[in-house]
């Protein structure tokens, strides 16, 4: 059976063919031009029904019958009998149809508009199905056909489970068939149906049901995808960190002062014209504080204790949590002196002191304790989540040598570790393990596992204190006066291709990401103290790439030097916004596009898009391929706050 | 080959039985080509562009008799051969044209819209094969053919209280209606905020656990509808609301070791996919981020651990059991790999979709026909283009599988035209109001 080559059909005979088609267009004018004048005779329908019966596509065909089909039901609607002929001669004839074509939309669509019509012998339908199923198993009309039909006829959800259990019984590589599954379920817990309620008990039966598969044959995909959504129902409310709407004053209490959500208005932190970020942010004013007197204000924020906090994949935040921090009110620093004040940032690595820890953790550690959400119920994961993951977590060990084995243990992993409320990440180092060893096996996937391990690596720098500790650093440099700079964060040299562990960033005021893999720097925005940035040496390779910069309102020193910006032109995010509905940004440019005259602008649309808003003081992009006279020009144009560019102080006017 | 034998021992389905066979036959191909001499490999890797035109202007001449089913979609015909047409950098005669044009006015309903043919009723697919057709065709007269007023009318006649679009009076919804009618209206210029409304719902609720998209709420993900539905999502800007990052877990994993993309979780191979899977891809490059996943494709040059000049590398023998995902040999250093494998999938739709007498295929054993034919061709350009990001610039020859006169014209990849076809339409109805 090997390598049995197959034969291409044999061409039918052309003539013959030929003949075929001239009939059936003869056949199709006919049925057409009955269609306009309204002719619903028996001869009629006769040759629709050979026309559909040829070509079950021709959709005309199928919207005529239907009107005659209506039209014949008024006219003999007082006599059952012939209402029941009709109603079998359209069933027939679309099951002909479907014979012909069982991949045919409109025929199937046809049956669903005649069984809605008038509920009939619809017992049949399931027979009817089981055939076509079982010769195509895969067909997902017919599976699309049985969900209607189960509907029709409150056909128990139970009864359908037991179906999809047969055929995955019969072969369990129909994917199909676990997909249905997989809707079932969904349902019955949702609906509570007795047998149902306890979900730790389905999910444990799933689990063995999915395992026997997995264990039958590694390489075959169904069994994975099912067990992916398994695990998806076993730690799902866990995940909270996606984008989220709905944060506003009345989902979102602010205790501070003596006011309560006093017009506190939300603002979403996305890049996008959209109503929902993972971060968002809102501001508070102290108008009666007074400015000396270094008062620590309380201020006390609940979430959960109504619904309206919704994620992207529809789940709702319903756990009651609340935080508490202080505020110190203190006069803002007025701004040195314009010119010669601004020092310049050189994050040469000399110029890093490591903090001491004591430092570190009086400032930092502190805020931490105070940002932690605190969940009302106890946030400790169920017993049997642990428990069901803990017994997957076993079982995979043993198909860990299989490239997909390797990757559900990595995410077992990381569920697990997620369960444990500690943040402790016990894992990490397995996980890290099993990324690099898929690195290996799978290359054609490299960039995906790449992503997934220097996300985990991420998340495993912030969550020890060790390891924070030793990337904490104090900014001195030794040529300047240089006081007053923040805490720097240095992750830099760990070849993160993705970031991400946002929460446990948010404090951070001077950052440096310099001498990674990063292409983009999605979900930045969300760290709204950053003054200092540093994303040298990576490889970014466009502005837009950097567009989650606008959103820093604080920014002052920017260095993107030795990226690939320009390497390859433009990366026209217009060229998606055909519309010109959807080209709003566009227009922000047209009316700035005189902005700088004497240099022809167009290949800076992107630098201009992303760097207008901000008060730069400081930018490096020497090392790009875009850097050249003329976009300095540019920048400078674009720019009139910056003092210092690519470690040249700019002449002052 | 080693996994399927080992594998074979246990219980198999048919399933596993039917995609061993196909393993087979794609594997034989390839360990062929790796045992042939260069020469013969350079000849192999060639697209037969002669051979090609030839089939695909037979088929516009005759429109073939054997076409029956196909009767209640001509103008998709159309579209599928003048797409072709267009992708070989050809264009077909004068005469041919206007009969074409012609032919597409008489599929043109009086009130909005274009059938299946003359006289049936407006269709969205039908109408999308039209309009894709016409602004191939390009020219003045083929796009003034389209009555904007009509078709806008048509459009949201078609439009659902759901939000959703159904396909024709009385038709089915899914995802396809929604992405049709949306790419039309958009390449026409007049999409607005009445059928805009609540379409992004209906596909959000389209999107599965799997992290595809089905063709209607409760089905299972399928590439075809995974490329209607964010094609459409990004074309009126809400792409964002569906979960990018579990839609690309999707469809890297729709890439097997046939080289070639499934449509479906645990499906056959099929090189119509190559657009449908491999568009999705260059779609969510475009798209610059991807909620924190940044889709990452290779630029520099000296990452592709392939190149055309190491056509000598492709899979030999012995190589089976390092490399089971994709039958392809990696370089040295791999460390900016694509997550989509580009002259994986070019080589599997050259060695084993295309056919040398012309015409692209399904899979080795199927018949050749003029659907495959167009959507390999577009996934292979698709793949030529996916290295580099400007659309002004050509790619790199290590980006073109075979020889470099194996380039393709380069499309956009919403709507599926000639990228060249469609800055003359944009300018053409950007200058005409909207409704």
């Amino acid at each position: 059976m090997h390598g049995r080559p197959r034969k291409a059909p044999v061409p039918e005979d052309e003539a013959a063919s030929a003949a075929k088609a001239e009939k059936l267009r003869a056949l199709q004018s006919q049925v057409l031009s009955n269609h306009r004048h309204k002719i619903y005779t028996e001869e009629a329908l006769e040759l629709s029904t050979r026309l559909v019966e040829i070509n079950p596509e021709c959709y005309t065909a199928w919207n005529y019958r239907k009107l005659a089909f209506e039209h014949n039901l008024t006219r003999s609607d007082s006599n059952p009998n012939s209402v029941k002929s009709i109603l079998e001669e359209e069933l027939r004839v679309v099951e002909i149809a479907l014979r012909q074509n069982f991949k045919s939309y409109s025929a199937w669509h046809h049956r669903k508009w005649v069984l809605s019509k008038r509920h009939s012998s619809i017992e049949k339908e399931l027979w009817l199905l089981e055939k076509f199923q079982s010769a195509d198993p895969r067909n997902f009309h017919a599976w699309s056909y049985r969900r209607f039909i189960a509907a029709l006829m409150d056909r128990s959800d139970v009864d359908e489970l037991e179906y999809t259990q047969n055929l995955i019984d019969k072969n369990i590589s129909n994917y199909s068939a676990w997909h249905n599954r997989s809707v079932l379920l969904s349902n019955l817990m949702k609906k509570n149906v007795e047998g149902f309620t306890e979900k730790d008990e389905v999910l444990t039966k799933e689990y063995e049901l999915v395992r026997e598969a997995l264990f039958t044959d590694e390489d075959d995909q169904s069994g994975w995808f099912y067990h992916l959504w398994l695990l998806d129902q076993t730690v799902k409310a866990k995940s909270p960190l996606l984008a989220v709407e709905g944060v506003n004053s009345s989902t979102v209490n602010v205790e501070y002062g003596s006011n309560l959500n006093q017009g506190l208005v939300w603002k979403p932190l996305s890049t996008y014209k959209s109503r929902a970020a993972q971060a968002w942010i809102t501001q508070l004013s102290f108008p009666n504080a007074d400015l000396h007197s270094l008062e620590a204000y309380p201020v006390e924020i609940t979430v959960g204790h109504c619904q309206g906090i919704i994620s992207s994949s529809g789940f709702h935040y319903s756990q009651s949590s609340h935080f508490v921090f202080t505020v110190r009110v203190q006069p803002v620093k007025k701004e040195l002196k314009e010119g010669s004040g601004v020092e310049k940032i050189s994050w040469t690595d000399e110029n890093f002191y490591l903090c001491e820890p004591h430092f570190v953790e009086s400032n930092l550690v502190a805020w931490f304790h105070q940002l932690c959400l605190k969940n009302e119920h106890e946030p400790v994961a169920n017993a049997w989540q642990v428990k069901i993951i803990e017994e997957e977590m076993k079982h995979f060990c043993m198909l860990s040598d299989c490239k997909i084995g390797k990757l559900t243990l990595a995410r077992l992993l990381t569920a697990y570790d997620a369960l444990m409320s500690s943040g402790k990440l016990v894992h990490s180092q397995e996980i890290l393990g099993l990324y690099i060893d898929l690195m290996k096996l799978d290359p054609p996937h490299y960039q995906y596992y790449k992503n997934e391990h220097s996300v985990v690596l991420l998340q495993q720098v912030m969550s020890s204190r060790e390891s924070l500790l030793s990337r904490c650093f104090h900014y001195r440099d030794l040529t300047s006066s240089s006081r007053g700079y923040p805490m720097c964060l240095r992750l830099n040299k760990l070849s993160l291709s993705r970031i991400g562990s946002f929460a446990k960033l948010l404090w951070v005021q001077m950052l440096d990401l310099s001498h990674n893999e990063l292409q983009s720097i999605e979900g930045l925005e969300a760290l709204q103290l950053l003054i200092h940035l540093s994303l040298s040496e990576n490889k970014l390779s466009s502005f837009t790439a950097l567009e989650p910069l606008r959103q820093l309102k604080s920014l002052k020193s920017l260095d993107i030097s030795y990226n690939e910006i320009g390497a390859r032109s433009i990366d026209t995010t217009r060229y998606l916004c055909s519309s010109p509905l959807s080209n709003s940004i566009g227009n922000e440019w047209e009316q700035d596009r005189i902005l700088v005259d004497g240099v022809s602008m167009t290949n800076y649309w992107e630098a201009f898009f992303v760097l207008k808003g901000l008060n730069l003081t400081q930018l490096d992009v020497v090392g790009n391929a875009i850097a050249d006279e003329n976009f300095t020009l540019f920048l400078v144009r674009v720019l009139p706050t910056l003092k210092w560019l690519d470690g040249v102080q700019l002449n002052l006017f | 080959m080693d996994s399927a034998e080992s594998s074979n021992q246990r219980r198999a389905t048919v399933t596993q039985h039917e995609q061993w066979m196909v393993q087979d036959q794609v594997f034989q191909i390839y360990d062929i080509f790796a045992n042939i001499p260069t020469k013969a490999q350079n000849l192999m890797l060639e697209l037969q562009r002669d051979s090609h035109i030839e089939y695909l202007n037979k088929g516009l001449m005759q429109l073939s008799s054997s076409f029956v089913v196909l009767d209640a979609n001509r103008p998709w015909l159309c579209y599928w051969i003048l797409h072709s047409i267009a992708l070989l950098g050809e264009s077909i005669d004068y005469e041919l044209e206007n009969n074409a044009i012609d032919f597409l006015k008489h599929c043109q309903d009086p009130n909005g819209g274009y059938g299946g043919g003359p006289g049936q009723m407006p269709h969205l697919a039908t109408t999308y094969a039209a309009v894709n057709s016409l602004i191939t065709l390009g020219g003045r007269r083929a796009l003034s053919s389209i009555n904007r007023e009509k078709l806008y009318a048509f459009l949201r006649r078609m439009k659902d209280s759901s939000g959703a679009f159904r396909m024709h009076d009385a038709g089915e919804i899914d995802v396809r209606a929604c992405y049709t009618a949306i790419s039309v209206a958009s390449i026409l210029n007049i999409l607005d905020d009445e059928l805009i409304e609540d379409v992004g719902n209906y596909i959000l609720s389209c999107q599965t656990y799997e992290g595809g998209i089905a063709g209607e709420p409760g089905s299972e993900a399928h590439g075809g509808y995974t490329f209607c539905g964010l094609a459409a999502m990004i074309l009126i800007n809400e792409a964002n609301r569906l979960d990018l990052a579990g839609l690309l877990d999707w469809v890297v994993f729709r890439q097997g070791v046939e080289c070639g993309f499934q449509g479906r979780t645990n499906k056959l191979v099929d090189g119509c996919y190559s657009f449908w899977q491999g568009s999705v891809f260059a779609l969510l490059q475009r798209l610059h981020s991807v909620n924190g996943k940044r889709v990452a494709f290779s630029d520099a040059e000296g990452d592709c651990a392939t190149d055309s000049t190491s056509e000598g590398e492709l899979t030999d023998g012995n190589s089976s059991e390092t490399d089971e995902t994709c039958h392809m040999k990696q370089g040295g250093h791999g460390e900016m790999e694509p997550l989509f494998h580009s002259i994986a999938l070019q080589q599997y739709i050259i060695l084993c979709s295309q056919e040398q007498g012309g015409g692209f295929r399904d899979k080795p054993g199927k018949a050749k026909d003029y659907y495959h034919t167009c959507y390999c061709l577009s996934g292979l350009s698709v793949c030529q283009y996916s290295w580099s990001k400007d659309e002004n610039s050509p790619p790199l020859p290590k980006a073109v599988l075979g020889p470099y006169s194996n380039l393709l014209e380069p499309v956009h990849p919403l709507h599926n035209v000639v990228l060249k076809q469609y800055h003359e339409a944009h300018e053409f109805f950007s200058s005409q109001s909207t409704s």
